[in-house]
């Protein structure tokens, strides 16, 4: 697992390069912003003072060189927009995001967990039909849609809930119910049809006839083995928020790095825009790496291969000739 | 999507589940504090003692010499710093504040007398050398201030502390309306520093910045060594959501006391105040790219568009029909000029003038305009584009952000697009039309696509007179503007809406979306 | 079709084929295709909720296609003194019957038009990642080695890039279009399709029948050909289904932040973003479009689910009970 953890983090060194060096170039696409920061009736003399001391008139290759030096030197730059460092702004917003999205997904594995399980038991029962029709159109909303409707009826309607703004528990409901929808709903159905697929695998009925009760066959037999589809796809969405609450955090003023980001891309902040994106990138390898692990933790089939131990040749080996009479049919979910 | 397992490979089940487990449960210690990340929780239900305003975007910075920025503005102006004098919004007239009187000493000087009983919130007196101080930061420096371009342009002033409270102010060429630009200019003390921008500067105003919880909250403090009356709230709660809704939704739900810059259909109701805030709107035509090179073409452009129609249907009839880039209030507004009448069928008969005489009208004419720049801008770009239309003219519409907006607003600006129409909001804060007459109007004007000398004659002309005189010269200039040069398509003069809650007692008036005084809100009684 | 090997029972058509102890199922040879279309149909409208789905959709595929031209010119017409007349108001005519929006023009005709939109950046978005996503990853995992690891950071690098910037720059500094943001979806959902592919073909590798075609001397093209994509493809279908209904989403918040699809361009997303600062006087502005994106991914969702079910022909046998007996926890293997 080491070696494994080790091969992982060396190579996602480069991809993280190409990440950062890809906004680098990009941004740069967007022309200069010296228009923005500068006085209305800025003269040419301005313009290029203020080009060259923010070093954009340099070619490309010499921005990047100076700016990976600085970032040697843990010197991710300055804001352009409000002078602050660029690394304080994007970790002083980090956490708000990684809080919300972690809550978040968190909820919606859990609720997925439960109702996807529930109506897997008795598939094209009315249970099932239900909640798949419920789960489709929770994931198709608009989120932006829904936040606005759920301020509207939640706190100015009822009263119940704060419109926006950070503080009490009572003001992180609205922004989760808004963002957990999605996840909710596509975890849902691959749930429903992993369960399927294991509760109607043969070592079920063993359990079964053995008089195990319902829920540890359930939970104990069946969800292990929806675990592995329902964790990548967990990952992703994962991912997806900690990219995407964009929306969500605009909404309800929540002070993200994704508000960060999209305010430092439309004023042209670069250096904030890049210190943000390394973050992101950081946590988002760390999350698959994690989700590698677990997913290869769940099945060693489909471990990276490579240098392959002498315990994982001895797993597959296992796997690929049947023993006991069991059988290996893939069966679609 | 299903996997089977071995017996043996379940062990590794498990430790998946182990390692899942591990990650849930440091995602439920990281939120175990319940509060999010370095932020302060927000007020609930207001205290009588702490007044709570929603700004549509939090301030970039609060750098004194940034605040004619209408985002640093808003907060700091007259709160937190205050300047030399400052302009009645209702008279018009220029009030005293730190400089108790003025005269005009000489064609280029002027002189300042000034309180000597103000303190800085850190205890350093003010006196002359102070405000010496800051106006040479402020407009001969380095530091690329705001202010400096908005008001001051390229000449440097010469600024001298004869005693501590007499300044005198030497322009390069005469200035009647100096005083009047120095009242752009927030005093700050001689400790803040003269080669960067400042993020929380030092002022002498009623208010301190208390603390700037950046990305949630910003909190000012009364001043309690303010020379002046104190104001009614001894807080300041600033917070910002880019929602219209979502700022009326505060009003309405209680959440905020003072909301700004909401628009027609977010729903304050009963709530909002509509006032005139000098934001007047207009298609400014490059006036030097076919087929808007011909005055015709220009002239029909302005008989296509239905004003009246627009700012009853997407405005509920609240602003007024614009025939000139500063609405009234403004020095050198001309009252008796008439917006261009809405005659669709005399806007064709130009345009077919024009075509007959070879000018190539089916060329594209952009029109660009800024999203999110006022309520529904959006909406309004595509009436106009469908009303030009109608004209007989080729259309297209761009909505761009606006960093490239500024592209198109600013020198030097986009000229391999072909023929556009920029859809422009002009402020004039000032209260003198010399300020946008110089930026509009003139040939080398930073925000100008064209002029013609004998304007520019006019333009320089009008600048150096004063009282009635002036008053009619830019009367003048306004008309012919109209009559002769016809850059622009005057579209409406705006009026803004704030949400006020009841507890609340303010009137808006024309310069509350720059400055927001809050020793002018009290508490409803 | 070839016959069946002959330790194959096979049931008849639509039962499942299970093999003696020690053997492993061999993917069943596919049936007459004539059988096959009449069986489909016939199984479709067993199903209520796939006919209904299928219903919608053909529905919606024939809006696009034709409505625009049926429309006219009333999707753009204006007419200011006639702006946000509320839906189901009679007077006004067919034209007016889901309401007038911001500038007075008609709902439907807006809905229509903007069908086509949404359907010509959602579908090509969708298809073109599909297509290179899953071959991509199919190769990736066939080969293992340093081309999985490759083309795996390479997944890594699109899924952290933030896709916002992407679609900022390609919207400003090349031209707008519906084009340039079928790219950027497209591109940006690769990723997703490239891991699941890769995943799956990964694990089909220590799959006796692959092992087997290998030691016969296949080549790998025709390995992956006929033996890996027809495994993976009814996964990653499930999938594309999932990511129509985000790309739509996308789409949506695109415009939302302003550079989406740009008037006077319409899709359904635009018409959600532009609606949502009435919500609480012109509600149908946003809850119309809305309406329609939930109701299109809901019924491709189910047509989806249900084909999955229909064209695997290891499962068609649940479709072909009657409605009680499939309700009742049965396994497979009791079906003989």
């Amino acid at each position: 697992m080491l070696t494994f953890l080790r091969r992982r983090i060396v190579s996602s060194a480069l991809p993280l390069l190409v990440v950062v060096l890809g906004v680098f170039a990009l941004a740069r696409l967007t022309g200069n912003p010296a228009s923005l920061y500068l006085p209305l009736n800025a003269t040419e003399q301005m313009r290029a003072d203020f080009t060259e001391k923010n070093g954009l008139d340099n070619p490309i290759w010499v921005q990047m060189a100076d700016y990976f030096a600085g970032v040697l030197r843990l010197d991710f730059g300055q804001s352009l927009r409000t002078g602050e460092s660029a690394a304080a702004m994007a970790l002083r917003a980090f956490p708000a995001t990684l809080q919300l999205a972690g809550t978040t997904m968190l909820l919606a594995v859990v609720l997925a967990v439960i109702v996807g399980s529930w109506a897997a038991l008795k598939p094209n029962g009315i249970a099932d039909r239900i909640s798949s029709f419920v789960s489709m159109a929770a994931a198709s909303v608009p989120d932006f849609w829904l936040a606005i409707m759920g301020i509207w009826v939640f706190a100015i309607t009822l009263g119940w809930l704060p419109t926006s703004g950070v503080g009490g528990l009572s003001s992180w409901v609205l922004p989760i119910l808004t963002l957990l929808l999605r996840p909710f709903g596509v975890l849902v159905q691959i749930v429903r049809g992993a369960m399927v697929s294991s509760l109607s695998e043969p070592y079920i009925k063993l359990a079964r006839s053995k008089g195990a009760s319902e829920f540890r066959v359930v939970t104990r037999h069946a969800l292990r083995n929806a675990a592995a589809p329902a964790l990548t796809v967990a990952g992703d969405l994962a991912v997806g928020l900690i990219n995407g609450a964009v929306v969500v955090e605009s909404i309800f003023g929540w002070p993200g790095i994704g508000k960060l980001m999209i305010d430092s891309i439309l004023q042209r902040d670069f250096a904030v825009l890049q210190a943000a994106v390394l973050l992101t990138a950081i946590s988002i390898f760390i999350l698959n790496i994690l989700i590698d692990l677990g997913y290869a933790g769940l099945d060693a089939r489909v471990r990276p291969a490579g240098k392959r131990s002498k315990a994982s040749k001895a797993a597959t080996a296992v796997l690929t000739e049947p023993k006991e009479g069991k059988r290996y049919v893939q069966t679609a979910p | 999507m299903s996997f089977s397992l071995s017996r043996s490979a379940s062990r590794r089940a498990s430790r998946g589940v182990v390692v899942g487990t591990a990650v849930a449960a440091s995602a439920v210690l990281l939120l175990s504090s319940c509060s999010v990340a370095n932020s302060e929780p927000t007020a609930g239900a207001g205290s009588s003692d702490t007044i709570r305003i929603v700004l549509s975007q939090e301030p970039p910075t609060l750098e004194a010499c940034e605040s004619n920025l209408t985002s640093t503005g808003v907060v700091m102006r007259s709160n937190v710093t205050e300047p030399l004098v400052e302009r009645n919004p209702t008279t018009g007239d220029l009030d005293p504040l730190l400089a108790t009187s003025w005269e005009q000493t000489s064609d280029t000087e002027w002189t300042f007398t000034l309180r000597d009983d103000v303190t800085f919130s850190d205890g350093t007196p003010f006196n002359a050398e102070a405000a010496a101080f800051t106006i040479d930061r402020a407009v001969n420096s380095d530091l690329a201030c705001n202010v400096e371009g908005y008001v001051f342009g390229d000449d440097d002033l010469v600024v001298n502390a004869v005693d501590d409270t007499t300044l005198t102010v030497t322009t390069v060429s005469p200035d009647p309306i100096l005083p009047l630009r120095l009242s752009f200019i927030e005093i700050v003390p001689t400790s803040t520093d003269a080669t960067a921008k400042v993020r929380e500067p030092i002022g002498t105003g009623p208010y301190v910045i208390a603390q700037w919880d950046t990305g949630t909250k910003l909190t000012l403090e009364r001043n309690d060594d303010y020379w002046g009356a104190a104001p009614a709230y001894a807080t300041a709660e600033y917070q910002w959501r880019s929602e219209g809704t979502v700022r009326a939704a505060m009003i309405t739900s209680g959440e905020a006391d003072i909301a700004m810059g909401l628009g027609p259909d977010d729903g304050v109701g009963d709530l909002g105040l509509d006032y005139p805030n000098n934001e007047t709107v207009a298609l400014r035509m490059t006036a030097e790219i076919a087929p808007l090179n011909d005055i015709r073409v220009r002239e029909a452009v302005n008989y296509a568009i239905d004003k009246s129609g627009i700012i009853d249907s997407l405005y509920q009839g609240a602003h007024i029909a614009a025939a000139q880039l500063v609405p009234e209030g403004i020095v050198g507004h001309n009252a008796d000029l008439q917006p261009w009448e809405f005659d669709i069928d005399k806007a064709k008969a130009l345009v077919a003038e024009a075509k007959a005489d070879g000018v190539p009208v089916d060329e594209t004419i952009t029109i660009v305009a800024r999203n999110a720049q006022f309520p529904k801008v959006s909406e309004m770009s595509q009436v106009l584009q469908e009303q030009l239309t109608q004209a007989g003219l080729t259309v297209e519409l761009k909505m761009v952000d606006t960093t490239q907006h500024l592209q198109y607003q600013l020198r030097p600006f986009v000229d391999n697009e072909g023929a556009i129409a920029l859809l422009i909001q002009h402020g004039n804060q000032a209260g003198d039309a010399q300020f946008s007459a110089d930026q509009y109007m003139t040939t080398t004007g930073a925000q100008s696509v064209y002029g013609t000398a004998e304007f520019d004659a006019m333009l320089e002309a009008a600048s150096t007179k004063t009282g009635a005189e002036r008053q009619a010269a830019y009367e003048d200039i306004f008309e012919y503007q109209n009559d002769e040069i016809v850059q622009f398509a005057f579209i409406s003069h705006q009026t803004g809406t704030i949400g006020k809650a009841a507890n609340v007692n303010y009137t808006p008036n024309s310069s509350s979306g720059d400055e927001l005084r809050i020793a002018e809100i009290t508490p409803a009684s | 079709m070839s016959k069946p090997p002959r330790n194959v029972i096979q049931l008849p058509t639509g039962g499942r084929a299970v093999a003696p102890p020690g053997t492993e199922a061999i993917a069943l040879p596919r049936p007459d295709v004539a059988d096959k279309k009449i069986s489909l149909f016939h199984l479709l409208f067993k199903d209520r909720f796939a006919t209904a789905a299928a219903i919608v959709l053909v529905f919606v595929g024939l809006t696009a296609l034709f409505g625009p031209m049926l429309m006219g010119d009333l999707a753009t017409r204006q007419d200011l003194s006639a702006t946000n007349r509320p839906p189901f108001s009679h007077g006004d005519g067919w034209a007016f019957i889901l309401g007038s929006d911001s500038l007075g023009r008609s709902m439907v005709a807006r809905l229509v038009v903007a069908t086509q939109t949404t359907l010509s950046v959602a579908l090509p978005a969708v298809a073109v990642s599909l297509v290179i996503g899953s071959l991509w990853g199919v190769w990736a995992g066939y080969h293992r080695g340093i081309r999985e690891t490759i083309s795996m950071r390479i997944a890594d690098v699109i899924m952290s890039f933030p896709s916002l910037l992407l679609a900022v720059v390609i919207l400003y500094v090349f031209s707008p279009s519906a084009a340039n943001i079928v790219l950027i979806l497209a591109v940006t959902r690769i990723p997703i399709y490239l891991r699941t592919a890769r995943a799956e073909s990964a694990e089909l590798q220590s799959r006796t029948f692959v092992d087997a075609a290998r030691t016969f001397g296949t080549k790998p093209n025709a390995i992956i050909r006929r033996h890996v994509i027809p495994v993976v493809l009814p996964t990653l279908l499930t999938l594309a289904t999932l990511e129509f209904c985000y790309v739509m989403l996308a789409e949506s918040s695109l415009s939302f932040l302003g550079i989406g699809i740009q008037p006077p361009d319409v899709s359904w997303g635009l018409m959600v973003a532009q609606g949502r600062q009435y919500l609480q006087t012109a509600w149908w502005l946003s809850l119309f479009p809305g309406l329609a994106i939930v109701l299109t991914t809901v019924a491709a969702n189910v047509l989806a689910s249900w084909l999955r079910i229909a064209t695997d022909p290891a499962q068609r046998w649940r479709l072909t009970l009657p409605r009680k007996r499939m309700i009742m926890r049965i396994s497979p293997k009791e079906v003989q």
